[in-house]
């Protein structure tokens, strides 16, 4: 049987292709009763439009890309249910691409999603290589950054401060007593950890405290570098009374670490974490870490995307997402109001 | 047409607004409101993230609310739907919109400028699940929000503001001059309703937001405080259920109202109430609305210029004793007594403080000094 098409719907319905068309792209242009009519009509004779017709027809392909780096690391997954969320309100598709930091991958993805013309494309700055991010500016694909990189870009943003999260982080231990603060990097070739290595070292200095050099080791953003890079910390003489942890995942097999080693955290040792990734709050003691707004930015990151997909404005907007304290249990001092309001 | 105002550069058929509240939630619920009379509807707060609601998140106790909710559950697209559709019907609609930086709080608000609110109300004083501290009492992130919202959009700004800043007219001066053409107050005051004695426990889990008449009296001391220091328009909050405490906020200074937690105690039926009995008021005395903003300003006065007189408390007629005490339990002189049956006050001991004037139910008490 041959496929059903818009003129068959129209016949039904009893009204022109136009007004059909209307109905399926710009929905808010018919008057509502004509709508549901039409669209009942759709529902009794199981129409689903031709995508990729439509695609041709509007110039819109209805699908918008992800980039991200890391698929298993929660804050991408926070972004990605973000992303998602927004994509599909608008009737919208999502295309995850998972680059590994492979800059193979990178540009596998970006000459499949310009061949395929997606509408718009979101990605991690710092992440993304610079020849890649050129090629999307001069083909002029809608697209917005997640994260402040160095340099003029002329992309929409949304950012949040890692050096103010490691800063307050690494604080909050400090002013509750704390001299030996050590820090667990991530992978410092990349700008967020650079960036929570600084604000580490700056919440010591300000302080008037010293900073080891041993006491700075990367856990390689997974939970084994987190357990190893503790393990190696508890065990080297002067060893640290708190550990700040670039991130929930190592902050898990640091914790797992301490435990094996027969020592309580916080009594011990305290911890605090970096994300606020969900299961931090399930991990006994539950994880005291610095909130990144990951979702928010997924929401935020689509909103402006399909701004300029809707729009013709030039007009690049920049949006920042404060970081904030999440006072758990892992940090020692859990007790009182700072555990209902934060700092 | 005696309530006929203007509030922040809006012509409003009368001074009354729904506050934002779970009483704004949908579009349906703030036409309700504007059927039954309010002459601008100020929705649910709108944030950039939809959390969810713990439950119960509302409890009354002692005629005050206390309220756990974080802002809509509807997403930002969401409102852009309704705010069309209230438009569609008509209706004055003004968007409540929190945010965590300028930057967003500039984003949200030119979203929901685009869809076509008639105004922007900037929540900076939310009392629970946000800091300890709340973010409207950090001046340059006041400043630096208000800024960058004046400068995107170009519909009136008014700013909600909380009894939990200490100097009054120093931040609300920076919200003037910030460019915003309105100041709102008062927000929900920090609370715990009370503890479930018998289980150790509060009677929600967290800390709320109070409205209600219990924060009546400080709703006005802040709008008479912002009144008194900054030219712009104040919108007074906070335990108004009739047309009395309409005009008391109004003689303080507010050239406008929201009504909220009085939807909760008697419905939107509340709100026809108010009107016609303001209007009443006005045409016995011959008012318009306007020329009670502020008649009660001028009377609030230094310690220094109130005269000091040896008032003294005294009975003007017999009052028998049997019928009530509250006069005599309350004094902190000992100055008042049952003498054969009858109330007596004794005027050397009387120190003049007039509690028991106002304790009084039947009004025979009265407060004077005899050359």
């Amino acid at each position: 049987m041959k496929p059903l098409n818009i003129r068959d719907v129209a016949k039904k319905a009893g009204v022109s292709v136009a007004t059909v068309s209307r109905v399926l792209n710009h929905p808010d242009q018919v008057t509502e009763k004509t709508r549901n009519h039409i669209l009942e009509v759709m529902k009794e004779m199981s129409y689903t439009p031709n995508w990729f017709a439509r695609g041709l027809n509007l110039n819109k392909t209805g699908l918008i890309a992800l980039m991200i780096p890391n698929i298993v690391n929660p804050i991408y997954t926070e972004i990605a249910k973000g992303v998602e969320e927004i994509a599909h309100s608008k009737g919208y598709s999502t295309f995850l691409c998972n680059t590994e930091d492979s800059e193979k991958k990178e540009s596998d993805y970006i000459e499949m999603l310009i061949h395929r013309k997606v509408d718009g494309l979101i990605f991690i700055g710092g992440h993304l290589g610079q020849e890649m991010m050129k090629r999307i500016e001069r083909d002029q694909l809608p697209s917005v950054m997640i994260g402040s990189i160095q340099g003029e870009w002329n992309f929409s943003q949304v950012y949040s401060d890692f050096f103010e999260g490691a800063r307050k982080a690494t604080l909050h231990l400090i002013e509750n007593g704390i001299i030996k603060v050590a820090h667990i990097t991530g992978d410092l070739d990349f700008i967020e950890n650079q960036e929570k290595l600084k604000g580490y070292k700056a919440a010591m200095e300000n302080a008037g405290l010293k900073i080891k050099d041993k006491w700075i080791i990367s856990g390689d953003d997974t939970i084994e570098g987190g357990y190893l890079a503790a393990k190696r910390l508890i065990r080297a003489q002067n060893s640290p009374d708190a550990i700040f942890i670039a991130n929930d995942w190592m902050a898990f097999g640091a914790m797992d670490a301490i435990k094996t080693e027969g020592l309580n955290i916080p009594r011990d040792i305290a911890i605090v974490g970096f994300d606020n990734n969900r299961m931090s709050a399930l991990v006994d003691p539950k994880l005291t870490t610095v909130n990144l707004p990951a979702y928010k930015m997924g929401l935020t990151a689509c909103r402006l995307l399909f701004d300029e997909i809707e729009s013709d404005l030039e007009e690049k907007t920049s949006i920042y997402l404060p970081v904030t304290l999440k006072i758990r249990q892992s940090c020692g001092l859990s007790n009182g109001i700072k555990t209902i309001f934060g700092e | 047409m005696r309530l006929k105002t203007e509030f922040m550069g809006l012509s409003l058929k009368n001074p009354i607004l729904v506050a934002a509240g779970p009483w704004s939630r949908t579009p349906e619920m703030i036409l309700k409101s504007l059927d039954a009379g309010a002459s601008a509807v100020v929705t649910e707060t709108i944030a950039m993230e939809v959390r969810q609601n713990v439950r119960p998140w509302l409890y009354y106790k002692n005629g005050g609310y206390e309220n756990t909710r974080l802002y809509s559950d509807h997403a930002l697209e969401q409102w852009i739907q309704f705010i069309k559709q209230i438009k569609k019907s008509g209706g004055p609609v003004i968007a409540s919109v929190m945010a965590h930086s300028p930057s967003e709080m500039a984003y949200i608000s030119k979203s929901v400028c685009k869809a076509g609110a008639d105004a922007i109300e900037l929540g900076v004083s939310i009392p629970h699940g946000e800091s300890i501290a709340v973010m409207g009492s950090n001046p340059e992130y006041l400043y630096n929000s208000i800024k960058r919202v004046t400068q995107t959009v170009d519909i009136p700004i008014m700013v909600k503001f909380s009894p939990h800043v200490t100097n009054i007219p120093e931040i609300a001066k920076i919200v003037e001059d910030a460019g915003a053409s309105a100041i709102s107050a008062i927000d929900t005051v920090r609370s715990i309703l009370g503890v479930d004695l018998e289980n150790r426990r509060p009677l929600l889990q967290t800390y709320g937001g109070l409205s209600g008449p219990p924060i009546k009296p400080i709703g006005l001391a802040t709008v008479a405080s912002i009144a008194q220091s900054v030219e712009v328009d104040v919108c007074g909050i906070g335990g108004i259920e009739t047309y009395e405490d309409v005009l008391e906020y109004m003689m303080l200074g507010a050239s406008a109202v929201q009504v909220g937690s009085g939807i909760l105690s008697q419905g939107v039926g509340v709100i026809d109430e108010i009107l016609k009995d303001l209007e009443k008021w006005l045409s016995g005395k011959n008012l318009l609305i306007n020329d009670v903003v502020g008649s009660a300003i001028k009377s609030l006065k230094p310690m220094d210029d109130i005269e000091i007189l040896p008032y003294k408390a005294m009975l003007s007629g017999a009052c028998a004793a049997e019928m009530c005490t509250r006069c005599i339990e309350g004094c902190i002189a000992s100055a008042i007594s049952v003498e054969n049956g009858y109330v007596r006050i004794d005027p050397e001991k009387c120190i003049g403080c007039g509690l028991c004037v106002s304790k009084c139910k039947s009004g025979c008490i009265e407060l004077s000094w005899r050359l």
